[in-house]
């Protein structure tokens, strides 16, 4: 029975269906904007790999910074289910999804009683021990080469089968990925769970006040997030055909926290969206303009953190407010004060 | 009586490193400790200070003319002297820079300091190599502390103890600045209470310009001091932030004494696994943090930090 | 659906077409061919990745200077590939579909340069290893469509261990970098060195990162061997030998390097270049035609920091102008035929300034060349003359059996057609 005071959270928004629209479109349009069907498909991933992280740093308000590593170990485990168990794109995605959440559950054993910086710093001493790991265990792993030839194989659909093999199938399918785990997460952030990981974030103590079992959300919110980067590094080593340790360092880690805090991951569901995005499509751009593209991106950052430290959600949510406060509309926001805005 | 012959140039060696990594995590410390702010950018800095020691030491004057020859004849020795006191005043005059940067991000989410850090690293990285070049080269040592001596049938280097001795001086230097002078005071009280020091009426603005100012240029010492070993290049400074990070918080943030004890302890480490199991050697440091932090949560001597929030 | 799909794309293809008529970029004369640069710009190998290019743009332009390759012009386009597999694959991908590449050319980094050779194999575009010496180059890792131009850590070891045994001593000691290239190559040095009655008494892992060898070289000493074989490569290397001369124990020891890069190298003191390491090509070589190719060098690089042409851009400069010969040879630029050609490469050793014919291995795709063995030039008053050439070996007697087993070329039937 519903209370009828309860504001019910919507399966779909605006945001969402335009997010959709627009990114399931993409093989239609990119190329004639100058982008190309494989950059897409590398861009759906890493959404899919923002939006569980920011689950932990936007509403957990827990800093991953060596969360590369579970991302790896799903594309490892997507490799050697393929290459030694047997050829099933879903089986491999399965396993790359659960060997995610295996390594990031371990390691949360021991990161669910730290708080701040040693939080941080035991997210980096863990994904240097896996990272050391996938080079060292090269009779498994192929060392600093990585798995190769890991061909692009077919999906079964019950009475179809789709062949990845092309870019744009295979944008289809991460697509279809993606907008499943949105839905997902859309869900479990609104949900009594969601609010309790945010309750997290404002204050641990008060959140343990209030009953919630803090060391246990702690750990499942760092489980569900590494299950999604696992499933997300499935999916890249589809793409790429292989699996490489260089995902795991702590170079490309740091990646996906820019690309979350870039877009605005603490003010809105949708700033690793747009993270991702920016993050990728000025990467491509910079790096066949000039060689010294690293100085443009590192101005890039400095920027944003100077001017708009909110990132490009937090310069749309000022947007839509004045827009708000011109036509003076009324206002129901439905968003709750303390919580991660969901426009 | 063999093994501890056997052992006993290993112990020695693993001191000595670990005065060195201690060196490498003094700047990082003074911010971290007074300003609660991680501070990525510290290994540009680290090779900004010996990129611009070389530059003093072995310059291009060919526009200076008289002036030019005149300085270039000059003993090395000398003008590694020159260098070590003015590379690290530029390196400070850059910290300040960021940190002028810095304030817009004050009272806000830790990690957009952080990530202002970050994007401060790549923009010094790739600055050097425009005005350096990406090519690897070597930083001028003055012949009193090259060369190798012999002591109990091993050959050991001279530059490596003098880099120890130097870097113990420099933890002594800015001990005694911290505790016996008023700055440090100040410092130190800013650290534990930013509102009281407000309060008592110290200008907290200029209060970070020079904690800042003063981390970077220790950074810049330590890339002075360490790039004759681990040679020059753009990306050097990669290899230093991780390690002080680490020792920081092995050694519990905010504790001067804790960080130093750290950097031994993980200089005697990566030694002895070196010796010992050297395919180890890498990840042994990574061990030694899970292990401290798993069972003192605020590492050896670390306070309560805003940092933990 | 479907209808309507379709629709839409030849909507956007005509769309396109039209922006590129407006704008200009359809030639009117023949189609330039368009050759993909994937040399690393930043990470470890940047340095490399320069020098590198440069070797191809001079091939570049000196076939453009008489008028292109079969009368199209050559342009290029290059992107940083970072030293990172992951985002060679990225690179590769995009060079191919969206800039519509017809080959691809570069990589120092073996992990790069096996990303970029994958997806050139999905597409059959051709791609030319340059400068990677890793052997798994042109062993497990060959491709139909890649070709291999730098000596690799088998050819090396052949040169110098045998040698070595004989004239330093039977007592070995290997020190390996932790990965795969370290362990090939420490592998390759053990065989040969016990088939040649040494003993190596030690094997001291390097892991890679490593920036401090001082623990290591405290254990050489304590094991006292006469000979150092030693697999360390990138910054690790650069490290070691800047703690290896402090100690002067360059000299103390017999060292056995592998291959060591020019740009790795050039302007260091010759100190830190202590014991015998390999190359494939030197500047100051008495052979006809060097003096020429380092002063066409001088004139197109006059602002380079390196002087003098090394053995980086060597393999660049040789591995593009080889092809651009071998498409005007097969007289088209269609993949299966270029291929054909190089498969049969053979170029003599006074056209390609070494000292032996040297000629493409068509089963592992690896050019087989002359390995020479150098050491540090102490005597020369001219800086740019460091290296002081020791012997050369025939590529017959360097032939690095073992990769003609683990390569398994994929069928030219399954190598999909590209003409660019």
């Amino acid at each position: 029975m519903k209370s009828p005071f309860a504001i019910s959270t919507p399966v779909f928004t605006r945001p969402m269906l335009l997010m959709f629209v627009v990114l399931g479109t993409f093989p239609l349009w990119g190329t004639s904007v100058g982008l190309y069907n494989y950059l897409g498909v590398e861009i759906i991933i890493w959404i899919i790999y923002a939006l569980g992280f920011n689950l932990l740093l936007g509403y957990t308000g827990l800093p991953s910074f060596g969360h590369g590593a579970y991302f790896g170990i799903g594309a490892y485990a997507y490799s050697l289910c393929q290459l030694n168990v047997f050829e099933s794109v879903w089986a491999g995605i399965l396993l790359g999804a659960f060997a995610g959440g295996v390594a990031a559950g371990l390691a949360a054993c021991f990161l669910s009683h730290r708080r701040g910086i040693y939080f941080a710093l035991m997210t980096i001493a863990f994904g240097q021990v896996f990272w050391f790991i996938a080079i060292k265990w090269h009779t498994l792993t192929g060392g600093e080469d990585g798995l190769l030839n890991v061909y692009r194989g077919t999906l079964s659909l019950g009475p179809v089968d789709v062949s990845l093999k092309s870019n744009e199938a295979l944008f289809y399918f991460a697509f279809a990925v993606l907008v499943v785990i949105t839905l997902l997460l859309w869900r479990i952030v609104h949900s009594p769970y969601g609010k309790a990981l945010q309750a997290i974030r404002m204050s641990e103590m008060r959140a343990g006040f209030v009953g919630y079992n803090v060391w246990l959300m702690k750990w499942s919110v760092f489980t569900l997030s590494g299950v999604i980067a696992g499933l997300a590094g499935s999916i890249f080593a589809i793409a790429q055909e292989s699996a490489y340790p260089d995902v795991m360092s702590l170079h490309a880690s740091g990646f996906i926290v820019m690309m979350t805090l870039i877009g605005g991951g603490f003010v809105s569901f949708w700033g690793p969206v747009i993270g991702a995005i920016i993050f990728f499509v000025a990467r491509d751009f910079l790096g066949s303009l000039t060689e010294t593209w690293l100085l443009w991106y590192g101005l890039m950052f400095m920027a944003v953190m100077l001017f708009k430290p909110e990132g490009i959600a937090g310069v749309w949510q000022d947007f839509m407010k004045k827009q708000k406060a011109k036509s003076a509309a009324t206002p129901t926001s439905q968003t709750p004060k303390n919580s991660v805005a969901g426009e | 009586m063999d093994v501890i012959l056997n052992l006993l140039p290993h112990l020695v060696n693993g001191l000595a490193l670990g005065l060195l990594f201690a060196l490498i995590a003094l700047g990082f410390m003074l911010i971290v400790g007074v300003m609660e702010l991680i501070n990525l950018a510290h290994g540009s800095l680290f090779a900004l200070g010996a990129y611009f020691a070389m530059s003093i030491i072995d310059p291009n004057l060919s526009y200076f003319g008289s002036f030019g020859d005149w300085y270039s004849a000059l003993p090395l020795a000398l003008r590694y002297v020159v260098a070590l006191a003015l590379a690290p005043a530029l390196v400070a005059l850059v910290g300040m820079g960021l940190e002028i940067c810095m304030r817009r991000t004050y009272g806000k989410k830790a990690e957009y300091g952080l990530l202002l850090t970050y994007g401060a690293a790549l923009v010094i990285e790739e600055t050097i190599r425009i005005t350096w070049g990406s090519a690897e080269q070597v930083m001028p040592i003055p012949d009193a502390v090259s060369g190798a001596f012999f002591a109990g049938g091993m050959i050991y280097s001279n530059y490596r103890f003098y880099a120890a001795f130097f870097a113990l001086f420099m933890i002594i230097v800015v001990w005694l600045f911290l505790e016996k002078t008023p700055y440090g005071a100040t410092i130190k009280a800013g650290a534990h209470d930013s509102e009281m020091v407000r309060a008592l009426g110290v200008n907290l603005t200029r209060l970070r310009l020079l904690v800042f100012g003063l981390g970077a240029s220790l950074s810049g010492i330590a890339g002075i001091i360490l790039t004759p070993i681990w040679g020059l290049r753009p990306h050097v400074g990669v290899d230093v932030v991780i390690p002080a990070f680490l020792i920081i918080v092995v050694g519990g943030i905010g504790s001067f004494w804790g960080a130093v004890i750290a950097g031994v302890m993980v200089g005697l480490v990566v030694a002895f696994s070196g010796a010992y199991v050297s395919e180890w050697s890498m990840m042994s440091m990574y061990l030694l943090l899970i292990v401290v932090v798993t069972f003192r949560t605020r590492g050896l001597f670390g306070k309560k930090s805003a940092l933990e929030n | 659906m479907r209808n309507f799909t379709s629709k839409l794309m030849t909507g956007a293809a005509t769309f396109a077409v039209v922006a590129a008529i407006a704008t200009g970029s359809v030639p009117a004369t023949a189609k330039p061919l368009l050759i993909g640069l994937t040399s690393d710009a930043s990470g470890q190998y940047a340095n490399s990745g320069a020098s590198d290019r440069r070797g191809m743009l001079m091939a570049i332009e000196e076939f453009n200077a008489k008028g292109g390759v079969m009368g199209r012009e050559i342009k290029t386009i290059h992107i940083d590939t970072e030293t990172t597999p992951a985002t060679g694959s990225r690179v590769a991908e995009r060079m191919i579909t969206r800039e519509k590449v017809g080959f691809m050319i570069g990589a120092v980094s073996s992990g790069v340069a096996n990303a970029i050779s994958q997806v050139a194999q999905k597409y059959g575009v051709v791609y030319l290893n340059t400068n990677s010496s890793s052997p798994t180059e042109s062993g497990k890792n060959c491709h139909r469509v890649k070709f291999v131009w730098d000596g690799n850590g088998k050819n090396f070891a052949q040169a110098a261990v045998q040698n070595a045994v004989n004239k330093y001593g039977k007592k070995w000691l290997l020190m390996t970098n932790d990965y795969v290239w370290g362990h090939n190559t420490s592998k390759a040095t053990r065989q040969l060195a016990e088939a040649a009655g040494a003993k190596i008494i030690d094997e001291i892992m390097i892991p890679q990162g490593t920036r401090d060898f001082s623990s290591a070289l405290l254990k050489i000493q304590q094991a006292s061997p006469k000979v150092i074989a030693a697999a360390v490569g990138g910054d690790d290397q650069k490290a070691m030998r800047t703690q290896i001369s402090q100690l002067d124990m360059g000299a103390k020891y017999a060292w056995i390097n592998n291959q060591q890069d020019w740009p790795d190298v050039y302007g260091l003191p010759a100190k830190n270049l202590f014991g015998v390491f390999g190359t494939t090509w030197y500047y100051k070589f008495d052979l006809p035609g060097v003096e020429e190719f380092n002063a066409k060098y001088a004139k197109m690089y006059p602002d380079t920091k390196m002087k003098v042409p090394g053995n980086v851009f060597f393999n660049g400069y040789w591995a593009t102008r080889s092809l651009l010969e071998a498409i005007e040879a097969a007289g088209t630029t269609e993949n299966h035929a270029v291929i054909k050609q190089l498969e049969n490469l053979r170029i003599p050793a006074a056209t390609r300034m070494q000292h032996d014919d040297a000629f493409m291995n068509p089963n592992t795709h690896q050019m087989q060349q002359t390995i020479y063995l150098a050491t540090a030039n102490l005597a020369s008053k001219d800086k740019d003359d460091m290296f002081q050439i020791v012997a050369h070996a025939s590529p017959a007697a360097v032939n690095d059996a073992s990769s003609n087993e683990t390569c398994k070329l994929e069928s030219m039937a399954d190598t999909p057609k590209y003409t660019p």
